[in-house]
This record gives C-alpha cells, structure tokens and sequence, in this order.
C-alpha cells in the first residue's frame, strides 16, 4: 500500500518537477548573468573601499563539492575567476565550514596561508580578510579581500565591513529566486508538495534524479541558444516584448499542430518521442 | 535586513565604547593573584575542538597529549585517534597555541572537526562536545559557531549538558553580526576582540549576550607547517579566555563552570 502510494507520487512528482526544473534551468540561463553582473559590482564596490589589491567571491558547488571562485576585482584578482578549492581547506575552507570569520596577515613572517591558490594564480596576498556569505541560515560560500593597500592588516572594523558586504551578496543570490542547485530546489519542492506523507530519503534522490536526468548534461539541446536570446531581451521595451511573446506563442501552435499531424500519419500510430 | 541591525558583537569592547562597561560589581575587588596566582594549568585538560592541532608546533611546547577527528559513519559520526595529530588549516595551532602561553603545564587535546564532509556540522560537533564530556576534559575551547536555527535544540542540549557536566565551555562569538550557536547561550562562557594589543588584558561586558573581550586583533599566532602569522578575529580571543580558565580551574579545582565565570568577570580589567 505504501509502496503504491509512493510510486504514485513519484510519478506525479516527477512530472511536476520536470516542469519545475525546466523552468529552474531556463531562469538560469536567463538570469544567470544578472546574478553574475550583481556579485561583480559587489566585489568591484569593496575594493574600491577597501582600497584593496583584490576581492573574490566563492560560492559552494553542492555537485562538485568544491568552492568555485565566480567573480573577482582588482588587478590581482582577476586570475582567480574559475578556480575551484576543496572545502575544508585554506582560509576560504575554514571561514565556509565553520561560518567565523577571520583576517590574516604574514606581514611578519613566512605564512603560507593563500597557498593552495596561491600557486594557482602566481599571487601571493600579504594580508587576508575572510567572511561567510550566509543565505538562510545557511553558508553558501566566503567573500575575501585581499591586500589593503593603506595598512599591513586588516581590522576588527574590516571583517563587520567587509560582512556587510557579504550580506549583499548572499542577498542577491536569494534575490535572484534561482537556486544555483536544482537538485536541493526540487528536494524542497517536493518536501512540500508531500508534506504530511514525506517520502524516504532514498525515494526523494531517486525522484529527484528522474526530474533533472535531461537537464544540464545536454548543452546542445536548441533550447538553450534560445534562452540566451530571450535573456538578452529583457531590456527590450514592453511593445517589442508583446511582440515577441505573439510571435513565440503562433510558432508554439504551429509546432503543436505539426506534431500533431506527424503522430496521425504514421501507420502505426505510435509514440514519437525518440529523443528521451 | 536583520543582519545589519543586529549589534557587531565585539562592538562593546572597542576603545571608544569601553568606558560603558564600568560599574561597581557586587563583590568588591578580587585579586588575580588569589584567582590564579602562581598557576600554570598543571593537571586541566583542555581541548581543541577545531582544525586539529600541529603536534610538533614549538608553540604548543609538546603539550599536546592526545589528538582524535570526527569521522564519519553511516550511523552517528564517532571520535577515533588521529595519530598524525595534523592540522588542515593553521587555526586549531593557533587557538592551541594561545592556550599554551598563557597556561603551559595545561594538558591539550585536539578534537578534529573540519574533514571533508559538510553535511553532519551538527552532528560532528555534537560526537566531539559528548566526548569531550566524557572523557575527563574540564575546558573546551570553541571557535566554531553556527547560525543555522535547525541546530539550536542540539546546542542548546548539549551545551547544558557541558554545563552539568562540570564542563567549561569558551566559544567565540561570531564577527558577523547576527545570531551564532553556541556562543549566545547563558551556560558557556562567550567571548569577543577587544583592541588591546595585550594578552593579560580581559574585559567583562554586563550586557549580555557576550560578556568577555579578549585580545583578537593583529594576534601573532602559531600556524601551520611550524609557522607564524598575524591573526584578527573573535576566535584568537576566545583562547586567551580558555587559557585564563585553565588557570583558574588548576588553582581552585572544585570550582564549578559558573564560578570560574564568577572569577573571570571579578578580575577582568576595569
């Protein structure tokens, strides 16, 4: 009986998430730049204040299990852009696993604490300030600040400033009402959708991966392209977008009614969707 | 929104704020030298609950008598030896090593908590908290927090039963404005930076929830691969207290958690 029941709602689930993930994945590729474009301005705004070497953001990559380091400013910052570091390592490792966060400097001595990085990028900071980007109660990755030009250290001032900034940041991650990890978005989705009759956690996974098994692997689907042309759109001006919407909206019914002339002509009435 | 209107928890202790903290305790004055005059620590345990902590590290001056991680397992995390007593980040070497100047016949022991799994935070620090507890340890240095509502009930649970427990708990504040786990609870001892560069200067804040300021700021602090580095935060204070505490605890071991703050606010710098 249970097991019924919980098939019946994966079914149920699965179709739901689907469209949920779909859409999930297109905001992504609509908003993702934007998102992208907010972080930049944060870290371009805190070096300025700082009057820093360098600033970065990390965001935590739930499917790699690594730290990702997606935007960066200041001349020696730049080199940063895509690196990635295991979690619990490094100054970036620790303010993420434990949410404390810290400034550093080897003004005094040979301190190797930017190491792992460091030997990526050919950058050696002097000095470091670290602090958590906290999202729902939740650390989603550290934004640092790298070598303050007026001063060997950073101070106690520093860390609450630089804090604030991180506020920001985490702010417009939520803000941009894109989960970075469809995965986890689907798993609360679904947690609600099921409410009183939560389902195991294995059966979760399972329904979870049903629903994002074509997403993101497939780079070449023609949708994508398509995506990125409606993200451009959206400072086009409310006339154009009408426009736009009509136009999509008639090759939808033509392309539904094409589909649907090809499944009656075909002897033996069968399915059509090769492509799964 | 909330975050920015929430107090910057070392706030209290800055220069420019700390003539708020004077007023007439109730006790009258009491002497550190009755506190923990002629104490070097000997016969406390402190541990380490952080990064782990660099055996051979000058600055921990061979003090470091036993060294366990937090591993994980399909079932609870359980606490095994981690014989190669590393320290993944520098951090755990640096808190021990502020223990180590401060009171340095005090026994060390370093919990590892930062591996490679995230998930079980909770979990991970609850398996080293209960260990620690029932292994014959008097004064555990916490500066790890979390923000995370879910693992209130947990906390808050076991830092009562540290409390009960005769088991002293220090714990940093966060620097980041807003709530922090366990440091905001009434049972542990709580502590900020405060900008005085001296290691023998400690302030105690009327005004919960943190009511003691360390010396947090440009700390020169022990790190990893035997090095040295400059160290600003909440938790390069916290230690300065647990070292404080050792003393205290090794002069007047029948003193319970609640007396040892008792002391530590008695003698605090006015």
């Amino acid at each position: 009986m249970a097991a019924d029941r919980r098939r019946r709602l994966g079914r149920d689930a699965v179709s739901v998430l689907e469209a949920i993930a779909l859409r999930a994945e297109v905001g992504l590729r609509v908003y993702g730049d934007s998102a992208r474009a907010v972080l930049r301005s944060i870290v371009d705004a805190t070096v300025t204040l700082f009057d820093a070497e360098a600033a970065s953001i990390a965001l935590y990559d739930a499917a790699s299990d690594r730290l990702v380091f997606e935007v960066a400013s200041g001349e020696q910052g730049q080199g940063v852009i895509g690196l990635s570091i295991a979690p619990d390592q490094g100054i970036a490792g620790y303010v993420f696993r434990t949410g404390q966060a810290l400034a550093l400097s080897d003004a005094a001595h040979d301190a190797r604490f930017g190491r792992a990085v460091a030997e990526q990028t050919a950058y050696v900071p002097r000095s470091i300030v670290a602090v958590p980007l906290v999202s729902d109660d939740r650390t989603i990755g550290v934004l640092e600040v790298l070598d303050k030009r007026s001063a060997a250290t950073f101070s106690l001032r520093d860390i609450e400033l630089a804090a604030v900034f991180a506020g920001q940041a985490a702010t417009a991650i939520g803000a941009t009402r894109v989960e970075r990890d469809i995965g986890s978005l689907l798993e609360s989705s679904l947690r609600a959708l099921a409410d009183a009759d939560v389902p195991e956690q294995a059966t979760l996974d399972e329904i979870v991966a049903a629903a994002t098994a074509d997403l993101g692997r497939d780079d070449s689907s023609r949708l994508w392209p398509l995506a990125d042309v409606i993200a451009r759109l959206r400072t086009a001006d409310p006339d154009q977008l009408e426009l736009v919407t009509d136009i999509l909206d008639a090759l939808h019914r033509r392309a539904t009614r094409d589909s649907r002339r090809r499944r009656r002509s075909r002897p033996d009435g069968g399915d059509t969707s090769e492509s799964r | 929104m909330t975050e920015l209107d929430m107090p910057a928890w070392s706030e209290p202790f800055v220069s420019e704020r700390r003539a708020d903290l004077s007023r007439v305790g109730p006790f009258g004055t009491l002497e550190r030298d009755f506190a923990f005059g002629g104490s070097d620590g000997s016969g406390v345990r402190v541990a380490v609950i952080d990064s782990g902590i660099e055996k051979d590290h000058p600055a921990v001056g061979g003090r470091l008598v036993a060294s366990y991680r937090v591993e994980p397992t399909d079932d609870d995390p359980i606490v095994v030896d981690d014989p190669d007593a590393i320290d993944v980040v520098g951090h755990g070497t640096a808190c021990a090593g502020i223990i180590h100047s401060l009171a340095p016949a005090a026994e060390l022991i370093s919990i590892r908590v930062l591996g490679p799994d995230n998930r079980g935070k909770g979990a991970n620090f609850a398996a080293a908290l209960i260990w620690a507890i029932e292994h014959g340890v008097t004064i555990v240095n916490l500066s790890l927090s979390s923000r995370s509502e879910e693992l209130f009930p947990l906390f808050h649970e076991l830092t009562d039963e540290a409390y009960f427990g005769n088991v002293l708990l220090v714990s940093a504040a966060n620097n980041v404005p807003g709530p922090s786990y366990p440091s905001l609870f009434s049972s542990v001892v709580s502590v900020a930076a405060h900008d005085v560069a001296d290691p023998w200067t400690w302030y105690y804040n009327p005004h919960p929830p943190v009511e003691f300021g360390a010396y947090g700021l440009d700390v020169d602090v022990a790190w990893r691969d035997g090095g040295r580095i400059v160290a600003t935060g909440n938790s390069f204070a916290t230690p300065h207290i647990a070292g404080l505490a050792a003393l205290i605890r090794a002069k007047h071991p029948s003193a319970t958690p609640f007396e040892v703050k008792a002391m530590l606010a008695a003698t605090a710098n006015r």
